[in-house]
């Protein structure tokens, strides 16, 4: 299995001993809409991001009351990552956080270990560790996810492997296959998850884009209202700043929070918007 | 008596030939020395003044730590801190010759010395012969720097301060600093072989070599330009008399001047694009706005530092790109959208 995945990376990889042109851009940030993107910080550079995501547009809980969700927030995420070198960083964040997993810190570390190059290697390949850290005050529940025994519960773990190319001027597509792991869980769900997922951007003029994302999960455990998050964005680029807008059924922004905890239907409404904005220093 | 006569004489006519040759031979050799000799060194054997940034002879160690500032911003050994955090010395100058003939360095001549020798088209001044100027920061970026440049007017050293505090937002060079890249200025200064001087100048010149000879100091000044002047151009010029599109000359400034900071990877400035035809699509939108992404705004004004956002962008004066350039660069832009 190991030997033809090796294959597989070599056979689209590529393998070019000279130096060649690498090709950039093929998203604009270092994340696509919720999940990481292949990309990464420009060594010594530092990135400042602020996440949220709001209440449901539409459904009973949203509408004209609560003005489509502007009025509750569902989760919000302030982050500073840093580019330690060209193809490794580090980030840390805390989140809002959702459902039971509230008041959560989360850290990861990414390597990319393959650009894609103009005459040279066909993809980028980036690998994303992350782990998040609910610190909320245990609940006393003892059929709650929050019932924490000790620390290493509290604990939950996303590692995946991403994989994207530059189609051409205007697309680029990305998979990702990956493992999510909750140290505690509820006594009828799974601890670890498998999943993969897939993004494409299309750029529509130089600083306007259309993306769409999704992710799921293989093992997830039927009759506990899980969902598979599924999100549409446009990202508006202004040089120095990345917007993006975001419609998604994801409360979470976290991958930590969104893979496992999303429960919001499409079809009910349950929809929200959200945004992200980064801005980036060199330090 | 007759026989040895002869041979006298042809051995006077042998020992005549070859001193002959010897004296051939040792002009030429001191021809070829000449040539190496660097003109400040010839100046002041000619009675000129030194200047106040004269070095007697460049040290290896300072030329190659003076090198590595100007390359990469620190030493390699990474022991001094970085002068700026957002620019090196070499996004804005080139580091060797940048035109065939020293006393013209006009735009146009840059641009076909540039096209032939593949070098970046920049909007400062090349490192190569600073150190034989005798002013900087001339002319305009009076208005741009105010009395900044008064202090860099008559100093070499000064104005290296200036750049590394102001032009790359970083902080003042150490002494030592300064002193290696005088060393390394020293290493790229111009010689003898780089002017253009006919074979009379050139002996007139080494034969009067330690003697005062005013006249030859004003000859050799006027080999070369003594300083780099700049003229900012309008910011919204319009186009010269008899132009005509050079689409060649303009893709050369697009990919060698402007890809040179903002090219995709360069970590250079926030604003990075490449040549797909989405860029060229904006660029070519923006051309009637007037603000920083109008390529002739940009490249006559520039962007100045501002507070969260100190490095900013260099303009282009009318010496290192003329109005014709500025529009082969736009006709450019408008060619490679509309494909």
């Amino acid at each position: 299995m190991i030997r033809n995945i090796v294959i597989l990376i070599v056979i689209f990889g590529g393998v070019n001993a000279f130096a060649q042109t690498k090709i950039w851009d093929t998203f604009a940030g270092t994340r696509v809409l919720s999940n990481h993107s292949t990309e990464m910080l420009y060594k010594h550079n530092l990135e400042f991001r602020i996440e949220h995501r709001f209440g449901d547009i539409a459904g009973s809980n949203g509408g004209i009351q609560n003005f489509f969700g502007f009025d509750n927030a569902a989760d919000i995420r302030f982050a500073f990552e840093y580019g330690a070198t060209t193809n490794f960083d580090i980030g840390i964040g805390r989140n809002k956080g959702i459902n039971q997993q509230t008041e959560v810190l989360d850290g990861f570390a990414k390597y990319r270990f393959m650009q894609q190059e103009v005459d040279g290697k066909h993809l980028s390949m980036t690998f994303v560790s992350s782990v998040a850290l609910p610190y909320r005050k245990a609940s006393t529940d003892s059929s709650s996810t929050a019932y924490y025994q000790n620390f290493l519960e509290r604990l939950i773990f996303t590692n995946q492997l991403l994989i994207s190319r530059k189609m051409n001027d205007r697309l680029s597509l990305q998979v990702n296959v990956g493992y999510h792991h909750r140290n505690l869980v509820a006594y009828n769900d799974v601890n670890g998850m498998f999943f993969s997922g897939g993004v494409a951007r299309l750029r529509v003029t130089e600083s306007f884009g259309l993306i769409t994302e999704y992710n799921h999960v293989w093992n997830r455990v039927s009759g506990l209202g899980q969902k598979n998050p599924l999100s549409f964005g446009i990202e508006l680029l202004t040089g120095g700043h990345n917007f993006t807008l975001v419609l998604t059924n994801a409360r979470g922004i976290n991958e930590n929070l969104f893979l496992s905890n999303t429960s919001s239907d499409w079809l009910k409404g349950q929809w929200r918007f959200g945004f992200s904005i980064n801005r980036r220093f060199k330090l | 008596m007759k026989n040895s006569l002869i041979r006298i004489s042809f051995l006077i006519i042998i020992v005549i030939g070859m001193l002959s040759l010897t004296n051939k031979f040792t002009k030429n050799a001191q021809l070829s020395d000449f040539q190496e000799l660097s003109v400040q060194d010839v100046l002041i054997q000619l009675g000129a003044e030194k200047p106040l940034h004269y070095l007697e002879k460049t040290n290896k160690d300072s030329v190659t730590m003076g090198y590595e500032i100007v390359h990469f911003g620190q030493l390699k050994d990474k022991s001094n801190k970085r002068v700026s955090k957002f620019f090196v010395c070499t996004d804005c100058h080139n580091q060797v010759k940048e035109v065939e003939d020293l006393s013209n360095e006009t735009a146009s001549e840059r641009l076909k010395y540039g096209m032939k020798n593949d070098l970046p088209f920049l909007p400062a001044s090349t490192f190569y012969g600073q150190y034989n100027k005798i002013h900087w920061y001339n002319g305009d970026y009076a208005n741009k720097y105010g009395d900044l440049v008064i202090p860099t007017r008559d100093s070499l050293e000064n104005a290296i301060q200036l750049c590394a505090v102001q032009c790359s937002q970083g902080r003042e060079l150490e002494k030592w600093e300064l002193r290696s890249i005088l060393h390394y200025y020293k290493s790229i200064e111009i010689k003898m072989s780089d002017l253009i001087l006919t074979r009379d100048e050139s002996e007139k010149i080494s034969n009067n070599l330690g003697r005062n000879a005013p006249k030859l100091v004003e000859l050799l000044k006027s080999k070369y330009n003594q300083i780099n002047d700049a003229t900012f151009g309008d910011l919204n010029p319009s186009e010269p008399k008899a132009y005509s599109p050079n689409l060649e000359n303009g893709k050369y400034i697009y990919e060698k001047g402007c890809l040179h900071c903002h090219g995709m990877g360069k970590d250079i400035t926030n604003f990075e694009f490449d040549s797909d035809k989405l860029t060229f699509s904006f660029l070519e939108s923006k051309l009637e706005k007037h603000n920083h992404f109008t390529v002739p705004y940009i490249v006559r004004k520039g962007t100045y530092a501002v507070s969260g956002h100190k490095q900013y962008m260099p303009q282009y004066p009318l010496q290192k790109m003329n109005n014709a350039q500025l529009f082969d660069l736009i006709n450019y832009i408008k060619a490679e959208s509309e494909k």
